[in-house]
């Protein structure tokens, strides 16, 4: 029977559902179901690849009211802004007893249209790039995986003050969640996995886990692309870091659950993944990069209470540097450019928030993340001052409705500064033809202030669709 | 949540769908039928503990929208389906808790997604679920849907099997009728009614439900649910039963939703019970630390090959 005789039965039989509904009997045959090649061909011979390849175009369909680099004002509508098609590929190959081999690579054509392809002198351009690869060995009690993967701590999902590991690039506004722009490290990983066993008990929980940390190569979140909406003309070229000094990031993180509840210590030195710059000191050239390494305390806890579960995330980041203003002494402030200079100081950071499971279908998120610098005037000498000392953070909502057996998913993502200095509102509606083919439309806006670093998003709107083809 | 003792406690717990277990009912006063009714509800509910228990399953779980063709309800597209492994294992006093374990096989952007269970006998305990995305790099703890006001239970791996169809334990919180004798598929049946009492009814979408029980293999052949306006609204129907360890148990379960019309069939290829499994495997690590993970299902494919 084809799709459009099937279609055409349904939308003729539905009339009669409605009276199959009243009635008390009808006949069904579930011998339809007793096909299990599928099943039988997955067990048998598991495929260690799968494939996703995706067209995703975009157009930037208004006129901002933003203002360029030399604060003139910057109207121009972009059109289409992405053109691009991807292949993203995964591998899983548990190859011996107890090991794992797994990767996954991303390969991009941009085409006419694209900023990347405008960037690249109006030509194609491509890009290759490993996401994922990893070897691990595990046993009874105890992991060790080694390469390029992914460390996630905290529990306020999207904007934790815990989840600072990974290092993240959003490179334009198709992404927008950290789980999408999160970028692996290379990572040597060692868990321990304590006794779950606790005699009878069936709410006996494990007795604890530790997961311990090494990173010799740490990295830090790339420059915006030339051309993309976050790109901003630079005073300075902003290069990579001069690895000059060996650089090494080490944490280890003790975690429990209990009825109902799961929670977790960590504490870690790490460097913050956006790297300071500051101009060259002859005033021309590439900026001067600067790491700023820190120690991090930290506890994370949620709290299942029905269809609510609560998420709590507290970070203590010490010897964390801080900028500062210093002026020149008997020259009144308003008369004389400050000199940029840091500070270390110390940052109290909290996300929190909660989810809620509207009904089957539904669920709504609420996170908030706050952070402040503790002590804003200790040890700053009588001409300087901290440039921010106000509390910082976002507000982030996210709205999900799944439709027909999860074929269709309606997705609202909302995220404000805490001052409400810029905002940003994504509509996306996502629909699964069928196990292959899927289809996401996506309306992005952004609102900033002249007051916000976004400013330049004020008033965008973006539109654009995602056609994908797993296999 | 209880999402995966469906896997395990499939059969009856479907069946119970709002049904309760234990003998013990204090709350409610009872007549010598419900009486009756009640025991033989335990009765279903103790067997299929027997294959739940150490058990290794391979389920095929397919959801299609359905249509009415010659009086015989039939899919009216094609079945998306799911390709599940699940292990679970029974503790706790007269081992009534289960802890539970799904991976999904397929399809491959599915592959992987993983959920853990825990799904207490005492009424005073939430059960807790866990869910592991790949994308999101971590283990999900998932919000309940079982202890307010207009609760609506989270749906099984998308299909019309919902967390609460597959509710087990909690008999106690029900009153349990039986309604007559009748003939179902062939079968002589109980025909035998669960209504929630007044606490249990903050819980469940479900005003009563029938249960029609096989007399001499004690498996629910079919169970209608009805919301609280006492419309039909869910359908359960049992098929292919047979005996496993001395045990009747559907290995067909349809899952029709009247207002919907949309079904989903859940088909127990293979049901392994008796196997040896460690408990550490029922733990979040089973979720996230692939190579633990598959080194451990070799040793329990191993057992049943």
């Amino acid at each position: 029977m084809s799709a459009l005789t099937r279609t055409l039965l349904t939308v003729l039989l539905l009339p009669a559902m409605a009276h199959a509904q009243d009635s008390v009997d009808f006949n069904f045959d579930s011998s339809i179901f007793d096909d299990s090649s599928l099943f039988d061909a997955t067990v048998r011979s598991p495929r260690l690849f799968t494939f996703k390849l995706s067209q995703q175009t975009y157009g930037h369909i208004n006129k901002h009211g933003g203002f360029d680099i030399s604060s003139q004002p910057d109207n121009q509508s972009r059109g289409t802004e992405i053109n691009r098609t991807g292949l993203l590929v995964k591998y899983q190959n548990p190859f011996a007893q107890g090991w794992l081999l797994q990767g996954s690579a991303q390969a991009k054509g941009y085409w006419s249209g694209d900023y990347e392809y405008e960037a690249n002198g109006e030509s194609i351009d491509t890009e290759l790039r490993i996401n994922e690869l990893f070897v691990q060995r595990s046993s009874e009690r105890h992991s060790i995986s080694f390469g390029r993967q992914t460390i996630v701590w905290g529990e306020t999902e999207g904007n934790s003050v815990l989840d600072i590991i990974n290092t993240s690039e959003f490179r334009d506004l198709t992404i927008i969640n950290i789980e999408d722009a999160r970028r692996n490290q290379w990572l040597l990983v060692w868990d321990y996995f304590g006794d779950a066993s606790d005699g009878n008990r069936s709410d006996a929980q494990s007795k604890g886990n530790w997961s311990t940390f090494l990173n010799l190569y740490p990295e830090f979140n790339p420059a915006p692309v030339r051309g993309s909406p976050f790109f901003f003309e630079p005073q300075f070229n902003l290069s990579d870091y001069r690895r000059d000094q060996p650089l090494f990031e080490a944490g280890t993180r003790w975690s429990r659950s209990f009825t109902g509840s799961d929670i977790a210590l960590m504490g870690a030195y790490l460097y913050e993944n956006q790297l300071r710059y500051s101009a060259p000191a002859d005033g021309v050239g590439d900026a001067l990069a600067e790491n700023n390494g820190f120690w991090l305390l930290g506890f994370s806890a949620n709290r299942a209470i029905g269809k609510l579960l609560l998420k709590f995330d507290i970070a203590y980041n010490h010897d964390l540097l801080a900028d500062t203003a210093v002026f020149q002494q008997g020259v009144l402030p308003e008369a004389q450019l400050p000199r940029i200079s840091t500070r270390k100081k110390s940052q109290l950071g909290t996300s929190f928030g909660f989810e809620y499971a509207i009904s089957n279908e539904q669920n709504i998120s609420i996170g908030v993340l706050a952070q402040r610098l503790l002590n804003a005037d200790e040890g700053l000498a009588v001409n300087e001052i901290l440039l921010n000392d106000d509390v910082t953070g976002n507000i982030l909502l996210r709205y999900s409705n799944s439709m027909s057996n999860n074929n269709l998913l309606l997705m609202v993502t909302a995220q404000s500064a805490l001052d409400g200095a810029s905002q940003l509102l994504s509509l996306a509606a996502n629909y699964n033809l069928n196990d292959n083919w899927a289809v996401m439309t996506q309306l992005i806006a952004t609102r900033a202030s002249k007051d916000s670093p976004l400013q330049f998003l004020d008033q965008d709107v973006r539109l654009g669709a995602t056609v994908s083809y797993s296999f | 949540m209880k999402l995966m003792s469906v896997f395990f406690l499939s059969v009856s717990s479907m069946v119970f769908a709002a049904s309760p277990t234990t003998a013990q009912s204090t709350q409610i006063a009872e007549s010598a039928e419900s009486r009756s009714a009640r025991e033989i509800m335990s009765t279903v509910e103790d067997y299929q503990r027997v294959i739940s228990d150490s058990a290794f399953n391979r389920i095929q779980l397919s959801s299609c929208r359905f249509g009415l063709q010659d009086n015989q309800i039939t899919c009216a597209e094609r079945p998306r389906v799911k390709a599940l492994e699940s292990v679970a294992i029974n503790l706790g006093d007269d081992k009534r808790d289960t802890k539970a374990v799904t991976i999904v096989l397929e399809p491959a952007s599915e592959r992987g997604i993983g959920m853990l269970n825990f799904s207490y006998d005492d009424a005073q305990l939430d059960n807790e679920t866990w869910l592991y995305l790949s994308a999101l790099g971590t283990v999900k703890r998932i919000a309940s849907g079982n202890s307010d006001d207009d609760t609506e239970p989270a749906s099984v791996f998308g299909s019309e099997f919902t967390t609460e169809d597959q509710d087990t334990g909690k008999l106690e919180e029900y009153e349990i009728t039986m309604l007559e004798e009748a003939t179902e598929s062939g079968r002589e049946v109980w025909k035998i009614q669960t209504v929630p009492n007044a606490e249990r009814a903050r819980k469940t979408r479900y005003g009563r439900t029938v249960q029609y029980i096989d007399k001499e293999r004690y498996v629910a052949l079919r169970v209608d649910m009805y919301d609280r306006h006492d419309r039909e609204v869910k359908r359960l129907m049992a098929s292919r039963v047979e005996q496993i360890n001395g045990v009747w148990v559907a290995r067909s379960l349809t899952m029709m939703n009247l207002v919907t019309n949309r079904l989903s069939n859940m088909a127990i290829l293979e049901i392994n019970t008796g196997i040896d499994v460690p408990e550490n495997f029922l733990t979040q690590r089973t979720l996230t630390d692939v190579a633990f993970r598959e080194a451990e299902l070799e040793k329990l494919r191993a057992q049943i090959d």
